[in-house]
């Protein structure tokens, strides 16, 4: 370290105060990044309840075989994708090389996800289904919550995926420490934790 | 909830357990859709089933009961309070129909003098 640098640190220490909330900037802004994304999903699940509520002609096509069954598949592959991503954050904070394994388990988990959904959707779109077109008559407002709720949550999987392709690349060439793994992780969580709520209120709630 | 920072988190064993815990909220879900269950109890109970889900991954998997206090408080009544006003305030949209001018004013156009 030179002298100017060990100066500035000498500096900052002195006048530094303590973090008010305990977790590193990275964390933190992720945390905020959540919130918003949060709100975000809120408002759109919030919009599907009410022109659900508006429409005297819902439809509501969803068969046990083979949409809610897949859509099942789809809840258990993400869940455990979580839990791969527990297990990679807990590898790389403990130090073990085995934190790759886990990153690459919950990309696999992820990129099926992804695969089941588009399968999903390549289905209903052969059916002839779309955000402004209703093959089964009702309203098309249908298409328009279904394709557009799924999409959104689709896009942040494919978006996780990615980022956490990245984070591995950089955790192996260490440029990269247990940190980052872990402030990746909180964001695969809430990838998660919005699925719950879109499985039963889109699924379910829509099946015959 | 820890009011001095992080501290140290559950084992592996744990979160198995706590997966094994959210499959199960999703079969009883599952269960529930076909059960025939009156459409409001069933939207309700949904909607609780996936707050817990929601509440267990936030506090174990995104580790917010081991960080510190002030970040939930800081964090989640926001969220609440948004979600919380998102409800009060949609339900307005359909008040947008009855508000529109009538057809006779709103297509004549000004007179030119």
């Amino acid at each position: 370290m030179s002298h100017a640098e060990l100066s500035m640190e000498q500096m900052h220490g002195s006048v530094a105060e303590e973090r008010p909330y305990g977790v590193p900037t990275r964390k933190l802004v992720m945390w905020l990044f959540i919130i918003a994304d949060a709100a975000t999903f809120g408002a759109i699940l919030f919009a599907y309840g009410y022109v659900r509520v508006g429409s005297a002609d819902w439809t509501k096509p969803f068969a046990f075989y083979p949409t809610i069954l897949n859509a099942i598949v789809m809840t258990f592959v993400l869940l455990t994708s979580s839990l791969t991503m527990l297990g990679a954050v807990r590898a790389a904070s403990a130090g073990r090389p085995t934190a790759i394994r886990w990153l690459g388990a919950t990309i696999l988990l992820g990129i099926t996800f992804a695969g089941l959904h588009l399968r999903e959707w390549a289905a209903m779109i052969r059916e002839g289904w779309s955000p402004s077109h209703n093959p089964v008559g009702g309203s098309p407002l249908f298409g328009a919550a279904f394709f557009g709720i799924t999409g959104l949550h689709l896009l942040h999987v494919v978006c996780g995926v990615i980022a956490i392709g990245v984070i591995t690349l950089l955790y192996r060439r260490g440029r990269v420490d247990a940190s980052y793994i872990e402030t990746t992780g909180l964001y695969w969580h809430f990838v998660d934790l919005v699925w719950m709520f879109v499985f039963p209120l889109v699924y379910l709630l829509n099946a015959r | 909830m820890s009011s001095a920072g992080s501290s140290s988190t559950p084992g592996m064993k744990f979160y198995v357990v706590l997966w094994a815990g959210l499959l199960v909220i999703v079969v009883v879900e599952v269960l529930l859709t076909y059960a025939h269950v009156r459409p409001l109890s069933l939207t309700l109970a949904l909607i609780a089933l996936a707050l817990i889900e929601a509440a267990m991954a936030l506090l174990y998997f995104m580790h917010l009961k081991y960080e510190r206090r002030i970040l939930f408080w800081s964090l989640i009544p926001a969220l609440v309070f948004v979600l919380v006003m998102f409800d009060h305030f949609w339900p307005d949209a359909f008040r947008v129909t009855s508000m529109r001018l009538p057809v006779a004013a709103s297509s004549t156009p000004p007179s030119g003098g």
